[in-house]
């Protein structure tokens, strides 16, 4: 059996290694555009703070895949998928035939439209080249402004702020992480980072990115930078557009291949091509918290996913117990936070219990809908998350204990007493 | 094999176990050397209905923290089923992924250098093996064979919530 996956992060890693532990015969492979050993986006911003080394960002050891037997074709994009033939075509002209094949090649970052977004000293950040050169350009860059204060803007933010930089960051909504933080959690994530010296403009787009030349021209002065919507002006040298990303499925374009979104998958991760599967952030599936069938760029889910996919793969027929589809876990400066589910609720549909301490930089929500817990915001205090998160995913009757989630002293052992059927000190 | 089984029921909350794990993680290797460095413990005892309850990671077989992290950094040992951020070729950066996955809440946030996530390691590089169960004295947590006694306790325990439930 050939297994033959495009993709070396978290879903490829995942399926290939669980391949191998069920099917210790078959032959796997490999492949990615990108000419390194399995490596963590998510660790990017540390890396462009100068916290960890490149060699640092892997997630498998060294010999991960000669110890598991996985051929690889690293550093070469897949540019061809022939369905009939079976086989995928890589930018070199070889072709990979397989039995199975599993797409994981995740997410690509979305440009917006602009004046100038092709200039030299604009970067988007996804890959551990896009973040070297980042920091070969922020060498001799003294402002940087940051497009889109979502995670991967603030997290870039305070990343290069550290290096030494000046950092502005533009958002167009009327908070920060708008997608999955309410304006009372924004608010204190904002002034944290704020207070770090970071300036931050809020309820403002960008009209375009504005080189040398042309910024002369505009303003008879010598500069560059970027043109706000409302027509002022922001100097820099450097700028890092982080307003969104996007599946990469351009590769199954005109294949039999259902996309909707992202790359449409069932309960087996199989795609509507049979033996054709689909992991990680290229993959739709079905949120367990909406019931919609959604995008999940979340690093676990790709695991699981890629474990999933593997599973199915290597003839072992597993559902995909789905995890919820946004959840994530932020620290940019001091204050941790977690948001995970409907965190952005109509007071009229959901009932929502809070509790905010602002000299403490406290904040916790739970959405609640007909005493099913729905969604959570925890700012500053994120213990006990998981088991919040667990109460989402299983859909529990959280009525006879709702008001107890909110204190500091909820743990499992509320559950654990009951499971050993309680008893009498 | 064997493994840590809690009993609650005989737990007097006297937090001998918290003391004895920090001590285990500290540098000082003693109890007042752990309160000193500030070592966090990595079994809680949770006041549950006034009752004390022990609260530990119990080492996944499949582990939603192993998925989570970002890093690369927790993982599973296939040999000994202890599951650690600690003693890999990855490092922990704190990110707090796990802390968000684990549906125990087990594992908790350290803000002291370095700055990373904290949960039971097994003691795997005590000697004497874990520290916890050692210190208490009530056997409230014991190591035992978890073929033989895993089986058993679900039994009983669903045979208590069958009593009460007829009870009522």
């Amino acid at each position: 059996m050939r297994h033959v996956i495009i993709g070396n992060s978290a879903a490829g890693v995942s399926a290939a290694e669980t391949i191998r532990r069920i099917s210790p015969e078959s032959s796997i492979t490999i492949i990615s555009e990108e000419d390194y050993p399995a490596y963590s986006r998510c660790l990017l911003p540390d890396f462009l703070a100068g916290d960890i080394g490149g060699e640092s960002l892997t997630i498998r050891s060294s010999n991960f895949y000669s110890k598991n037997s996985i051929e690889t074709r690293l550093g070469k994009k897949a540019t061809a998928l022939d369905t009939d033939k079976r086989q995928v075509v890589l930018e070199n002209g070889e072709s990979v035939p397989y039995d199975r094949l599993l797409i994981a090649t995740g997410s690509v970052t979305t440009f917006p439209p602009l004046e100038g977004i092709g200039l030299p000293g604009v970067f988007g950040l996804r890959t551990l080249g896009d973040a070297r050169k980042i920091l070969k350009a922020a060498g001799a860059a003294r402002r940087v402004v940051v497009v889109g204060a979502g995670l991967v803007g603030l997290e870039a933010a305070y990343a290069l702020y550290r290096r030494g930089l000046e950092v502005t960051v533009v958002e167009k909504a009327s908070r920060i992480v708008p997608q999955q933080f309410d304006p009372t959690a924004s608010k204190v994530l904002m002034k944290d980072m704020e207070s770090e010296g970071i300036r931050i403009i809020l309820n403002t787009g960008i009209k375009g990115i504005v080189g040398r030349p042309l910024w002369e021209r505009l303003f008879g002065r010598k500069g560059k930078g970027v043109v706000l919507e409302d027509g002022s002006k922001l100097k820099g040298e450097l700028v890092l557009v982080a307003t969104g990303a996007r599946p990469n499925t351009d590769l199954v374009k005109g294949t039999g291949v259902r996309v909707n979104r992202g790359i449409v998958v069932d309960d087996y991760m199989q795609t509507s091509v049979p033996e054709i599967y689909a992991a990680g952030d290229v993959a739709e599936t079905v949120d367990p918290v909406t019931g919609q069938p959604s995008l999940t760029p979340i690093w676990p889910n790709a695991m699981v996913q890629g474990r999933n996919a593997g599973y199915n793969m290597a003839g072992c027929p597993r559902k995909y117990s789905a995890l919820i589809g946004m959840q994530n876990a932020v620290e940019f400066r001091e204050v941790p936070a977690i948001a995970a589910g409907v965190t952005l609720a109509d007071p009229g549909e959901y009932e929502i219990l809070t509790e905010y301490r602002p000299d403490q930089n406290i904040y916790k929500k739970l959405v609640i809908k007909d005493n099913v817990l729905k969604g959570i915001i925890l700012v500053g205090d994120i213990s006990g998350a998981g088991i919040l998160c667990a109460l989402i995913r299983k859909k529990s009757d959280i009525s006879s204990f709702k008001h107890f989630l909110l204190l500091e002293r909820f743990g499992y052992g509320h559950f654990l007493k009951k499971a050993v059927g309680g008893y009498n000190a | 094999m064997k493994r840590l089984v809690i009993y609650p029921e005989r737990c007097n909350g006297c937090l001998t176990c918290t003391l004895a794990c920090s001590a285990a993680h500290s540098l000082a290797k003693d109890i007042l050397g752990a309160m000193l460095e500030k070592v966090p413990s990595r079994i809680k005892i949770v006041p549950v209905e006034g009752t004390p309850v022990p609260v530990k990671c119990g080492h996944c077989e499949e582990p939603a923290c192993v998925d989570a992290c970002m890093a690369g950094a927790m993982q599973r040992d296939p040999v000994t089923g202890i599951v650690t951020n600690e003693g890999n070729e990855q490092r922990c950066v704190g990110c707090w992924m796990c802390i968000m996955a684990c549906p125990y809440g087990v594992i908790s946030p350290n803000y002291k250098e370095p700055k990373m996530a904290v949960k039971c390691d097994g003691c795997r590089s005590r000697q004497e093996g874990p520290a916890c169960v050692e210190a208490c004295h009530n056997r409230a947590l014991l190591l035992e064979e978890i073929e033989e006694i895993g089986f058993s306790r679900q039994v009983n325990a669903g045979k208590r919530n069958k009593e009460k439930a007829q009870a009522v």
